[in-house]
């Protein structure tokens, strides 16, 4: 996976996408993504998530990292795909956003990798991820295409507010 | 100058605390202008800044402070009365200081903003409209004024040795001549810096620092004290693993008791280090709603009250852009102007009231005012009109929530209601900046009377006591403040009982009813088919709210379950934020973590109490309902959710349920191509829904084994829907779509999360006595 690094561009880069260094790529339901390195904290294999009752959907629950709590996102939901199978392992990629920390469940992690900023596309029209609002940039590698997130995007739409109508029965 | 950094550092800091002072003294000198004990106190003040930044090389602040000094020393000596517009010129000064200190903060210089003409401005007032006896100057023509008298110069009033020379260095000083600000200023500039401030420099210290005490206290940066009481807060996680595990060993039982009661110490000493009395931010009020009245010709008192109310500090910063806005808000919309008052048969001025008090383990901080106020039909009528709520819904909705919809993003900024055009402006960021630190924030108001907005913030965010209850598999902290008491609960038996299965469940409790949650159902962890036989109700107490929340048990620190609240069933829990995700839900104040590494989330009960819509009762006035059964508009719009036989899911209208029975297949008695249920004798028509619906077979049918006969009320016609089995019950999430035009249905709507066909029961009914009809 690892490429030989452009040089930096002098040329504007074509998205937001293309501003990070260091990429690190994932895997969520056999789609390859990437999230700027510099804000990857930490990865974690098994954990135990307790759930968060009445959150967003793709929020999977809360995880313990030394003491510090740390909301856990189902990239497989957030992204639009199926549920993943239960008893499959997948890892935290924990990811800091404004100095709050959150945790991406992904498939399976790739590698930390530099792109060739200047052939980042933007994501219009693409449909290999149905939630595409996170996606700020597409590139095309040999062997498969690369989209890139904007971990602020993919918050964005997971915030629930003011709970209201609890049924009481 | 590197060298100087760190002095510079503390000269910034002393600085930015006297100007705090100094906003302080110059608003208490405008209501009691002749009062000389706060004169020399500001004079001390803006000395002692000339004084050190003079040693410092910052020329600029120097000579402003300078120019102030001038005319301060003119006041305090009795030759120029103060009025409004020194007292305005003054704050300018004060505020002029604070842009080039925070200059000199971020940049290392006094940046390049210019302040000539503020020079001229204190140097016209210096010499303009002084008292007569001490002043030849002409008082009915401040601007033109002429000379700065040498008879001015300050004497012999305080032995503060600079002034003089101070004085007699300046040259006289015309404003408004010929030459442009900037070459008037000039030509002093380089004067008082060189003559007249060295001298200050020896007395600098002297003046500013009138007597100090024993110097007992430190500066501790706020970083360090979040460490350490997180250090803490690890500590008291590892010490509730330790007591988890328990050992036999006594030796080790002994340590881990001492290692207990150190940490609760610890624990405690931690906290107190956060704490600061809610002064520091109340002492920058006076200036803004001096500045604020000022700007909106309006005259308002401020009151402060429980100025020494602690909290932690981290909370006090946290809380100071809400609370501003929320004095923005009174002055400029809630308080009238004079005439309005008055013509109103009120005071001329308008009274600000800020309150902080503690109360069951928060700080209540409450912003009133006497203005105009706000009616809640005004905002009711909004709402409906900006779609936030039907107006059927509206109609049964409590004047508190209806207030709510002033929180709304922008609620009041489309073509506004008079009433309460602007009120809204802001409030949408006032609610998530308090929300954001677990604190919530109300309004209440009436028209004419005034406006009182109340923000409830956490005393602390580190450490609290909480009960650990179980329901559903889940674990879940509440706060222990809140809580009465804990009732045991068997949904039959003799003691306790809820009474309402759905609709408005109550709990019977002494000389009252209590209206009861299912932590279950309101969380949506299972469905009430579920639950449990037994179970705990811990009852709880929010503002005037009091309901009891049915779990499944509580927990207690030596692992047992417990149905009373002792000392083994509180935990003291360490309160870590769950960060902007989860926290604007209004369910949960944070998270801890537990011993055995979860984590388990915190209610926030005044949260659910909303979003449940509990309704409010007076406190101390326990009284009955009205009437045993659930009202007519909880009921309306809920649904009994149900699969047939072939897998549809279908909802019917809970009002036409009477009840649900299992029935065996020995009841049922078929007759023609129909069925009837033989219940105690009584023959009850079976509607086979799938028939009535010529519903498909679907891949999920039950078993005809399983029947569940859904009896319908006696106005519904009293007949039985024959189910496979009860899904859930659930208020309609969405309006009811009509227009299938399928014989037995009423339509579809949202409801338990599924889209769902709408049984039309009347029709229903129609259809099965046709059908068997001979």
């Amino acid at each position: 996976m690892a490429r030989p690094t452009a040089p930096p561009s002098t040329a504007p880069p074509p998205t937001a996408a293309a501003s990070a260094a260091r990429w690190c790529s994932f895997l969520v339901d056999g789609r390859c993504f990437a999230v700027d390195a510099a804000v990857v904290a930490e990865v974690l294999r098994a954990t135990t998530v307790n759930r968060v009752p009445l959150a967003a959907p793709a929020i999977a629950g809360l995880l313990n990292l030394r003491g510090r709590i740390v909301p856990v996102i189902d990239m497989r939901l957030r992204l639009g795909f199926t549920p993943a199978a239960a008893e499959r392992p997948r890892i935290n990629l924990v990811i800091d956003v404004r100095n709050e920390w959150y945790s991406l469940l992904v498939d399976d992690l790739l590698d930390v990798v530099s792109f060739d900023a200047n052939h980042i596309e933007p994501p219009s029209g693409s449909r290999s991820v149905p939630a595409l609002d996170a996606v700020v940039g597409l590139l095309s590698e040999t062997d498969r295409l690369v989209h890139f997130l904007d971990p602020e995007r993919l918050l964005q739409s997971l915030v629930v507010t003011r709970v209201r109508g609890l049924s009481v029965g | 100058m590197a060298n100087n950094d760190e002095f510079i550092g503390e000269f910034l800091i002393e600085a930015a605390e006297n100007l705090d002072q100094l906003d302080r003294d110059l608003v208490t000198l405008e209501a009691d202008p002749r009062n000389p004990d706060r004169l020399a106190s500001i004079f001390r003040t803006v000395h002692t800044i000339k004084g050190t930044c003079g040693f410092f090389g910052f020329t600029k602040l120097s000579t402003i402070s300078h120019h102030g000094e001038h005319l301060l020393g003119r006041l305090r000596d009795g030759q120029l009365v103060f009025n409004d517009s020194l007292a305005s010129l003054l704050l300018e000064l004060v505020d002029a200081i604070r842009a080039i200190l925070a200059s000199i903060e971020t940049t290392g210089a006094e940046g390049d903003a210019d302040f000539a003409d503020l020079c001229q401005r204190l140097d016209a007032a210096t010499a303009g409209p002084a008292i007569p006896e001490t002043s030849s100057d002409h008082p009915s023509d401040p601007a033109r004024s002429q000379e700065p008298t040498p008879d001015t110069v300050p004497a012999t009033a305080l032995p503060t040795v600079t002034v003089p020379v101070t004085v007699e260095a300046e040259p006289p000083i015309t404003p408004e001549a010929a030459a442009p600000p900037l070459p008037t200023a000039a030509p002093h500039e380089p004067r008082s810096s060189s003559a007249a401030t060295p001298p200050s420099n020896t007395t600098a210290p002297a003046a500013g620092r009138p007597g100090p005490v024993l110097d007992s206290t430190i500066r501790v940066d706020v970083g360090l004290l979040d460490t350490i009481v997180d250090l803490v807060g690890e500590l008291v996680l590892a010490r509730n693993q330790l007591r988890t595990a328990a050992p036999e060993n006594p030796v080790l039982q002994g340590a881990i008791n001492r290692v207990h009661s150190v940490t609760g110490e610890l624990q405690e000493a931690a906290m107190k280090t956060r704490m600061a009395p809610i002064e520091q931010l109340f002492s920058k009020f006076p200036r803004i709603v001096r500045d604020l009245a000022n700007t909106c010709r309006k005259q308002v008192e401020l009151h402060l009250d429980g100025s020494d109310t602690e909290l932690d500090r981290t909370l006090i910063e946290k809380i100071r852009d809400p609370l501003t806005h929320l004095i923005r808000n009174a002055i400029d919309h809630g308080i009238e102007s004079a005439d309005t008052r008055q013509a109103a048969g009120k005071p001329a001025s308008g009274r600000l009231s800020l309150r902080a008090f503690h109360e069951s383990g928060q700080v209540t901080i409450e912003v009133e005012d006497d203005g105009g106020g706000i009616a809640v039909e005004a905002i009711r009528d909004k709402a409906i009109v900006r779609g936030l709520v039907s107006a059927e819904e509206a109609a049964t909705m409590s004047a508190e929530r209806i207030f709510q919809f002033i929180f709304q993003p922008g609620f009041s900024t489309a073509q506004a209601i008079t009433d309460i055009s602007g009120r809204g402006v802001g409030m949408d960021v006032v609610r998530t900046n308090i929300e954001s630190i677990g604190g919530t924030v109300d309004i209440n108001s009436r028209p004419g009377v005034g406006t009182v907005v109340r923000v409830r913030v956490p005393l602390t965010l580190a450490i609290i006591p909480a009960l650990i209850v179980t329901s559903g598999g889940e674990r879940l902290a509440i706060p222990q403040p809140y809580v009465q008491e804990l009732v045991a609960l068997r949904t039959t038996g003799e003691t306790h009982t809820v009474a309402g299965l759905e609709g408005a469940p109550v709990l019977r409790l002494r000389d009252r009813l209590v209206p009861v949650v299912f932590m279950d159902r309101w969380l949506g962890l299972r469905t009430w088919t579920e639950r449990p036989a037994s179970g705990t109700v811990v009852i709880v107490r929010v503002d005037n709210h009091e309901f009891g929340l049915v779990v499944d048990a509580v927990t207690t620190t030596d692992g047992n379950r417990t149905t009373s609240v002792e000392t083994t069933s509180l935990w003291i829990i360490v309160v870590k934020p769950i960060g902007g995700l989860l926290a604007p839900m209004g369910l949960y104040s944070g998270g801890t973590v537990m011993g055995d590494g979860g984590v388990v989330l915190i209610l926030d009960l005044r949260g659910l109490a909303m979003a449940a819509d509990i309704p409010a009762r007076a406190r101390d006035t326990p009284q009955l309902p009205p009437a045993g059964r659930p009202s007519a508009e909880t009921e309306a719009d809920r649904y009994l959710i149900c699969e047939t036989h072939r897998g549809r899911r279908i909802a019917v209208p809970l009002e036409q349920v009477d009840r649900l029975e299992t029935l065996r297949p020995g009841q049922i008695t078929p007759a023609g191509d129909r069925q009837f249920a033989n219940r105690s004798g009584q023959l009850t028509r079976l509607i086979d829904l799938d028939q009535l619906l010529e519903s498909p077979r679907q891949q999920t049918a039950a078993t005809a084994a399983a029947l569940v006969g859904v009896i319908l009320t006696a106005d519904a016609g009293g007949d039985a829907l024959s189910v496979s089995r009860i899904i859930d019950v659930d208020r309609a999430e969405s309006e009811l779509e009509t227009g299938i035009g399928t014989p037995g249905l009423l339509g579809t709507l949202l409801v338990g999360g599924a889209a769902t066909e709408v049984i039309d029961v009347p029709a229903a009914a129609r259809w099965a006595a046709h059908a068997t009809a001979p």
